[in-house]
């Protein structure tokens, strides 16, 4: 009954990313970090930067790969402020849990989040927040939580996912 | 002086228990999957038989609560892709609802005190999606009991969070079911219950024509957890008895064996 949830994001537009970013753009900046460890490390230990805000609003379509049991793991494309690519692991039960990696070409963002699903019948909406833990690249220093929304599709095992909120990094 | 009193307090005592504290009605628990492949869609067999301690009649069933581990993909599938009403299941019988409504099907067999002499009945049970209460995932139970008790009795169930190591539990609230006037309610003494595509056929348009498949049901982990998959199933009774049976489906081999790792 739960869901759990992980994008990766991989950033499609050029090195210098917008200052506003979706739950997408957390995503992309777990895949920097992915991309570029030593940047992402030498950026955590070095002097304290300026936060600034990331619009985390952001659309995903994600595709069943494999399910085992009560996981899904599902990736597919990311819309919106940040457009990637999405990875996300969903534990389905009473409660949807799951974590998330985006991956763009400005980087990756990695989190977890927790969602109520609603609804019976084909299609069942959920709503939740998620967490943002990591990044790399351009948003090694992301943090924050955004809302999380969506709507499953049972027959096709096929997610929409949308956050909303805004994250530092 | 003294001894008496406290005999006397503690007969008081005694006394003054609930019947849970007597001996509470023993529950045999019985789990099994159809078929059983790890990674593959399976039903789901649910089996109980409740005793009482003295080799008589059982007080009522009004409560079971059956928890599952968290693996079992119950939720993930296509069990249940329409719902039904309690409304139209109590005025026109479960054969009215979605045929993608029904999740599960099975039977229920009581026993009813008649006099000195005991005698049984077992109704068919219909499982189906319902919408959703209160936030949670909601099924109905549709009971059809034709000699002696003609009765057609619908109660619910509701998908419930459960602490580890269960995934989650489905708790059922068992109506009380009179039997004959000054006669005790019918007494549950025998459950069994699938939950799955096993004997279901569900209905979709395609291009205009309805087209019929069988549902995914409840998806199995690649891998067993250890020790095999624990149930629980908690019953609680009429007089406030309340007894727990724990079980495990053991871990398929290769072959169509099972075994506990």
């Amino acid at each position: 009954m739960f869901r759990s949830l992980r994008i990766n994001i991989h950033d499609q537009r050029p090195t210098r990313a917008p200052r506003r970013l979706g739950g997408g753009a957390i995503l992309l900046i777990a895949g920097v970090a992915m991309l570029h460890p030593a940047e992402s490390l030498s950026a955590e230990r070095g002097p304290a930067h300026a936060a600034r805000s990331l619009d985390a609003t952001t659309t995903a379509h994600l595709h069943l790969v494999r399910a085992e049991g009560s996981n899904l793991f599902e990736q597919g494309p990311i819309s919106g402020a940040l457009p990637g690519s999405m990875q996300a692991e969903l534990t389905t039960g009473v409660v949807f849990t799951g974590s998330f990696t985006t991956h763009t070409r400005g980087g990756s963002i990695k989190g977890h989040g927790a969602a109520t699903p609603h609804g019976a019948g084909r299609y069942q909406s959920f709503k939740g927040t998620l967490v943002v833990t990591s990044g790399t690249g351009r948003y090694a220093h992301v943090s924050g939580h955004a809302g999380l929304y969506g709507v499953f599709d049972r027959r096709s095992d096929s997610v929409i996912v949308q956050t909303t909120g805004k994250l530092s990094y | 002086m003294h001894r008496y009193s406290g005999l006397l307090a503690a007969l008081v005592l005694l006394a003054g228990l609930p019947s849970a504290a007597h001996a509470a009605p023993s529950v045999k628990l019985r789990v099994s999957f159809i078929p059983e492949r790890l990674g593959q869609s399976t039903t789901l067999e649910f089996g109980a038989q409740i005793s009482a301690p003295n080799e008589g009649v059982p007080p009522p069933l009004t409560e079971l609560d059956v928890r599952y581990p968290a693996s079992l993909g119950l939720t993930v599938g296509e069990l249940g892709l329409a719902t039904c009403s309690k409304r139209r299941l109590e005025a026109l019988g479960a054969a009215s609802c979605p045929a993608d409504s029904h999740i599960g099907e099975g039977s229920a067999t009581a026993e009813i005190p008649i006099g000195p002499s005991v005698i049984q009945e077992t109704a068919r049970v219909a499982i189906l999606r319902a919408p959703e209460e209160e936030g949670h995932l909601a099924l109905l139970f549709y009971a059809t009991g034709e000699s002696p008790v003609l009765a057609q009795i619908t109660f619910p169930g509701l998908l419930l969070t459960a602490p580890p190591p269960y995934g989650a539990r489905i708790h059922i609230s068992v109506p009380l079911v009179p039997s004959i006037p000054d006669a005790p309610d019918v007494a549950v003494v025998r459950l069994h219950a699938t939950l799955g595509p096993l004997g279901l056929t569900y209905y979709e348009h395609v291009r205009g024509r309805l087209v019929a498949f069988k549902p995914r049901g409840i998806l199995l982990p690649r891998k067993c957890p250890r020790g095999g998959f624990a149930f629980s199933a908690t019953l609680a009774f009429l007089d406030g008895a309340e007894t727990t049976a724990d079980t495990k489906v053991p871990c398929p081999v290769r072959g169509g064996n099972a075994s506990l790792p």
